[in-house]
């Protein structure tokens, strides 16, 4: 995997990595493909079991290894099918996205939305304004490891 | 505390002696002089002999409580010494269940701050060579002649913003407390990071970082760093590498903050351990200063039956994306 992260990043087009919760927001991206609504190929879609699931590490590796910016979406404040997990997903990416913007990250880089299952559209929606905004910005290099850049 | 340093430390040493002796605990923790003058180390008394190298100085800087967490192990009954800054380090630590409040037998010593060498040598123009302290007053001794300053100039970076200086936690209080200290301006250094734009901060935290050693002193030190396992060291998944250059020096920096993100104590060990100096407590100040800002006031340490602002949430809690 890490080798194809590598290499779409190598080209113009930007990379996307966006972590999807089981639950919401992954059925949200597949009720977009089944109403066959098109959004940017180059969001990739890793599912969790949960917006609270996400480790902070998880979003730093993905902009050392090459995503241009990290989307985590989860399930809408209270309908969470844990019942708290994205209450405290809320609380914690909350924090991290300042700590990371304090090291020195555009805004932009890093975004949570809140997408439920039946919200395709949004979903699309989300996906192709993330991946404009990220063209517009350019690439990342911030805190990109050397060793996984394709040498062109 | 110089001019009554002597008896103090007859008033420590006999309540100390009193428990190590009569068997109520089996370790004390306090300082004892280093390889300098101007160094205090930890002192692991079991002892009387031990107890007589014990000393309460200017230089006592050091956090006994984390040490708890190897020594807990050996030893059923452990008596530390607490300053303001180890009393709420051993709050953190009771919070996090790493240790046992039964087992422990807290000394509080009210601090009036510890003062640091390369302070003393900036504001002396040279090398010191030793201290007399009197009323506030604090004269440097170099091989040039004595020069005199204000006690306050001279404190260690940690302990400037230092608003706790009598132990939160004590099961016995051996001296008379210091009081409350003014809360000092702690986050003009983030707000002007806060101003910089995001390529000057990214350039800043590159320079600062890029000195780091991967020693993890600052983690060894850090009372909320207590897990058994870091996830430095964790082999798989392996979140840490071991290359020198930007993107792991941030990725090691960045997670240690957001570790204590709502946990940190502010006592500012990590920065006093770290050998290249770099910022520590930035990170970890931005962190408490957004948390407090968005989830309300919290400090850490000072109450170790308040939970934590990310252990909890509320249903109606603000975010800092744009998506409510």
């Amino acid at each position: 995997m890490s080798t194809a992260v590598n290499e779409t990043s190598a080209g113009k087009e930007p990379l996307i990595v966006s972590f999807c919760c089981n639950w919401c927001s992954y059925a949200g991206g597949d009720l977009a493909g089944t109403s066959r609504m098109s959004y940017p190929a180059n969001v990739k879609v890793i599912r969790v079991p949960c917006s609270g699931r996400i480790n902070p590490m998880f979003i730093l590796r993905a902009f050392q290894r090459g995503a241009d910016g990290v989307l985590v979406a989860g399930c809408h404040p209270g309908d969470c099918h844990y019942s708290t997990g994205n209450y405290h997903g809320r609380r914690r990416l909350s924090a991290f996205k300042r700590l990371v913007e304090f090291a020195g990250f555009e805004p932009e880089r890093f975004e949570v939305r809140w997408i439920s299952s039946s919200e395709g559209d949004k979903f699309a929606e989300e996906m192709t304004a993330m991946t404009n905004k990220i063209k517009a910005l350019g690439p990342n290099r911030k805190m990109r490891d050397a060793r996984w850049q394709k040498i062109t | 505390m110089a001019e009554n340093n002597v008896e103090n430390l007859k008033k420590i040493r006999e309540a100390v002696s009193q428990d190590l002796l009569g068997g109520r605990i089996d370790l004390l923790l306090g300082w004892e002089k280093g390889h300098y003058w101007w160094q205090s180390r930890p002192l692991f008394a079991r002892t009387e002999e031990d107890l007589e190298k014990l000393t309460w100085d200017s230089f006592c800087a050091i956090n006994l409580s984390r040490y708890l967490l190897d020594e807990l192990k050996d030893f059923q009954k452990v008596g530390v010494l607490v300053k303001g800054c180890d009393a709420r380090a051993f709050n953190r630590l009771l919070q996090d269940n790493m240790v046992v409040r039964d087992r422990v037998t807290l000394y509080g010593l009210p601090c009036p701050g510890m003062l640091d060498y390369d302070r003393l040598a900036e504001v002396a123009e040279a090398a010191p060579e030793g201290i007399i302290e009197q009323n506030g007053k604090v004269t440097i001794k170099t091989a040039d002649g004595e020069k005199s300053a204000d006690r306050d100039d001279l404190l260690a970076d940690k302990c400037r913003d230092c608003i706790y200086p009598d132990p939160v936690v004590y099961d016995q209080l051996l001296l008379s407390p210091v009081g409350k200290k003014e809360a000092p301006e702690k986050f003009t250094a983030i707000e002007k990071l806060e101003e910089m734009s995001a390529e000057e901060r990214y350039s800043y935290w590159e320079k600062e970082l890029s000195r780091c050693l991967r020693c993890y002193a600052c983690r060894q030190a850090c009372p909320f760093c207590s897990c058994r396992e870091c996830f430095v060291e964790q082999q798989n998944p392996r979140w840490q590498g071991r290359a020198y250059q930007a993107s792991e020096n941030f990725m090691f920096h960045l997670v240690r903050a957001y570790h204590g993100a709502g946990r940190c104590i502010d006592c500012g060990e990590c920065e006093r351990a770290c050998p290249v100096d770099i910022p520590l407590q930035e990170l970890n100040r931005k962190l408490t200063k957004d948390i407090n800002q968005l989830y309300g006031d919290y400090e850490a340490g000072l109450d170790a039956e308040l939970e934590p602002p990310l252990l909890t949430y509320r249903p109606d809690d603000p975010a800092a994306f744009s998506e409510k």
